[in-house]
C-alpha cells in the first residue's frame, strides 16, 4: 500500500519564538497519497510551518512525522529523493529561461541531459509554456512565474508535492493559469500537498482538505461533506441597522461590510428573513459557502479583518 | 544518489551559477578581480616595484579568500530572496554537493583574475614547478576554507544586507591586514604574533616561499602547512557540523 503523509501530535516552536504559542500545537493528520490535499488556514494558521517540516527544511519540535511511511527527520536523506516542493515566496532563478529552468532542475536532481531536455519541452507544452519557454523567466509576469515554477516540480519524479500558496499575489486570471497547471499534476495520481489562504481554490483543486487555526486542525474531510456537517446551513445578511440583541435569537450573527451575516438553521432563517423585510429592510439569503464554514468553525473570516469578533455570549 | 548523479548535479550547479549570470551579465567578471588588482596596483606604485610579487601572491589569496564572500552573498540571496535553497533541500541534492558546486561556479568567476597574475608571476620571473604545485594547493586549501565558511555564515543570516556588511569586513580582515600584500617583516616585532590569528598569514608564508621571494625554513615550513591544512579542515568539519541545511 502506498502511503501519504501522517502527522501525529507534531508541535513546532521556534527557537526565537520561546513564549506565545507555538506555531504547531499538536497537529494530528493523515494525507492519502495519490490525492490533492489541500491545507487552508489564515496568515500565520501554521501552514507553512508544517509544509517545510514535511519537506525536510525544517526540523519539528515533537511529534511523529511520517512521508511515504519515512521518518522526515531521521530518514531525511531517503525522504529528500522522492519530493519536490515550490516554497511559498520563492521564485525562480532570473537569469535562465523557463526552459533552462525547468532543464537544470531536473539535472540538479541527477536526470541525464537528454532525458532532462525531452521532459522539459513536454512539462512546458502540458502547461502551454511554450510560446515563453526561451524568454528570460526575469521578463515574465508574476503568474507565468509561479507557472514555470510548478512546471519544475511537476517535470520532476517526485512523488510528493509541496505547492505553498502558489497563487497568492495573483489577479484572478493568472491565478486560474496556475490552477489548470495543478490540475495537470493532479492527473498523475501523485500525491500534492497545495496550501491556500483561498477557499475557491482549495475547493476547485483538492479531493480533500484540512483546515489549520492556531497550529492545529479544527476541520478535515472532503469539501462536500464538510458542507454537510454545518449545524447552521443558511446565511443570511442583514443591514446594521437591524438590533444586534434580536438577531441572536436568531442564529450566530458576525459584522460584515455594511451589514451583519447571521449563520442560522433554516427555519431561523426564514423568521429572521421575514422581520427584515417587515421592517423594511434590504436582505440577501443562501446557502452557506465553504468560507462560512471556516467562519462558523474559527469565528473568524479567513481573509480580511484579523481582529476576532465581538465575542459572544455562549 | 549515485556518484554519476552526484556529478551531474554538481557539474550542473556549477554552469548554473557561474556560466549562465556571466552569459547574461559579462560584468559580473570584474566584481572579482577588481579589489585585488587595484590593491596590486597600489603597493607596486608605492613600493616602487619592489613589492611586485608580494602584491602578485596577495592578489591571488585575496581573489580567492573572495570566493568565499561572494558565495556567501550568492547562497544568501538564493536562500532568502528566491527560496532557492529551500527547493533544493526538498531535492536528491545533499547539501555538500549543492556548496561543492556553487563553490566551484563561484571559482569560475575568479579565473580571469587568477590568469592576470599567473601572467604576471610568469612576466616577473616565473617560479619552479614545485612553487606552482604549492600555490595551487595553498590557494584550494583558502579555496576550501573560504567557501565552507561563506555558506556556514549563509544558513545564519536572516537578512541579505548583513552579508553585505559581514563578506568586505571577512575579506579585509583576512587579507589587508594580515601581511599578505606585505612582507611580515613589515610589521613590527611586537605586533607579528597576533599576524598569526589570521589563517591567511600562514598561507602568505606558504605562497612567499613557493615564489621564492622570503624562503621558509623546513620547521616553519611544516608548522605553516600543519596550520593551514588543520584549519582548512576544521572549517570544512565546522561546515558539516553547523551549517544549517534544514532550519532549527
Ligand atoms: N522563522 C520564524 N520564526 C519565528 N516564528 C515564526 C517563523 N516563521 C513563522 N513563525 C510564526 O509561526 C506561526 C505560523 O506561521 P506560518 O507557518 O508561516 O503560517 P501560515 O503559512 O499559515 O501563514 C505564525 O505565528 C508565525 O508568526
Ligand atoms: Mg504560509
Amino acid at each position: 500500500m502506498a502511503e501519504g503523509i501522517r502527522a501525529r501530535a507534531l508541535t513546532k516552536r521556534y527557537p526565537k519564538s520561546k513564549t506565545g504559542p507555538p506555531a504547531l500545537a499538536g497537529v494530528d493528520l493523515e494525507i492519502p497519497p495519490g490525492r490533492v490535499f489541500g491545507l487552508i488556514g489564515r496568515n500565520g494558521a501554521g501552514k507553512t510551518t508544517f509544509v517545510r517540516i514535511c519537506a525536510t527544511q525544517l526540523t519539528p519540535t515533537s511529534g511523529e512525522l511520517t512521508v511515504l511511511g519515512l521518518d522526515a527527520v531521521r530518514e531525511a536523506s531517503e525522504v529528500r529523493t522522492r519530493i519536490a516542493c515550490v516554497p511559498q515566496e520563492s521564485r525562480p532563478l532570473y537569469f535562465v529561461t523557463s526552459r533552462q529552468l525547468v532543464d537544470l532542475y531536473l539535472r540538479m536532481r541527477g536526470a541525464d541531459r537528454t532525458a532532462a531536455a525531452l521532459r522539459a519541452k513536454e512539462v512546458l507544452k502540458e502547461l502551454e509554456l511554450t510560446e515563453v519557454a526561451d524568454k528570460l523567466v526575469s521578463h515574465l509576469s508574476g503568474g507565468m512565474r509561479r507557472r514555470v515554477m510548478v512546471a519544475m516540480v511537476l517535470a520532476s519524479d517526485a512523488e510528493v508535492l509541496f505547492l505553498d500558496e502558489p497563487t497568492t499575489g495573483l489577479d484572478p486570471v493568472a491565478r486560474r493559469d496556475v490552477w489548470s497547471a495543478i490540475r495537470r499534476v493532479a492527473r498523475d495520481n501523485r500525491t500534492v500537498v497545495l496550501t491556500t489562504h483561498y477557499l475557491d481554490e482549495a475547493e476547485a483543486l483538492s479531493h480533500e482538505l484540512a483546515l489549520l487555526e492556531g497550529g492545529r486542525v479544527v476541520l478535515e474531510g472532503r469539501p462536500a461533506d464538510l458542507r454537510g456537517r454545518v449545524r447552521q446551513p443558511w446565511r443570511v445578511t442583514v443591514p446594521t441597522e437591524f438590533p444586534l440583541e434580536e438577531l441572536r435569537s436568531y442564529g450566530t450573527p458576525s459584522p460584515v461590510e455594511g451589514g451583519y451575516l447571521v449563520f442560522a438553521t433554516e427555519p431561523a432563517a426564514r423568521e429572521l428573513a421575514m422581520a427584515a423585510l417587515q421592517r423594511g429592510m434590504r436582505i440577501s439569503l443562501g446557502p452557506v459557502s465553504l468560507e462560512d464554514l471556516f467562519l462558523q468553525t474559527v469565528g473568524k473570516p479567513l481573509t480580511g479583518p484579523e481582529e476576532p469578533l465581538e465575542s459572544e455570549a455562549s | 544518489m549515485t556518484e554519476r548523479r552526484r556529478l551531474r548535479s554538481l557539474v550542473t550547479l556549477a554552469y548554473l551559477n557561474g556560466v549562465l549570470p556571466i552569459k547574461t551579465q559579462p560584468l559580473y567578471l570584474l566584481n572579482l578581480i577588481a579589489s585585488p588588482l587595484s590593491f596590486l596596483f597600489f603597493i607596486d606604485i608605492a613600493s616602487h616595484g619592489v613589492l611586485l610579487l608580494y602584491g602578485i601572491s596577495g592578489g591571488m589569496v585575496l581573489t580567492v579568500l573572495t570566493i568565499g564572500s561572494s558565495l556567501q552573498t550568492d547562497m544568501s540571496h538564493y536562500r532568502q530572496d528566491l527560496k532557492w535553497q529551500d527547493v533544493v533541500v526538498a531535492s536528491p541534492v545533499e547539501a555538500t554537493t549543492y556548496v561543492a558546486g556553487m563553490a566551484l561556479s563561484e571559482l569560475l568567476y575568479s579565473l580571469p583574475g587568477m590568469g592576470v597574475f599567473v601572467a604576471l608571476w610568469i612576466f616577473a620571473g616565473g617560479g619552479t614547478l614545485l612553487g606552482a604545485v604549492s600555490v595551487a594547493i595553498v590557494l584550494l586549501c583558502v579555496w576550501a576554507f573560504a567557501s565552507a565558511l561563506g555558506f556556514t555564515l549563509a544558513t545564519y543570516f536572516e537578512d541579505v544586507r548583513e552579508t553585505w556588511v559581514f563578506a568586505p569586513f571577512i575579506s579585509l580582515g583576512l587579507t589587508v591586514l594580515p601581511p599578505v600584500y606585505y612582507p611580515i617583516t613589515s610589521l613590527p616585532a611586537s605586533v607579528r604574533p597576533f599576524a598569526y590569528l589570521s589563517p591567511t598569514t600562514y598561507a602568505a608564508d606558504l605562497l612567499h616561499n613557493a615564489i621564492g621571494i622570503q624562503p621558509l625554513g623546513f620547521d616553519a615550513l611544516l608548522l605553516n602547512w600543519g596550520v593551514l591544512l588543520g584549519f582548512t579542515a576544521a572549517l570544512l568539519l565546522l561546515a558539516g557540523l553547523k551549517a544549517r541545511w534544514r532550519d532549527p
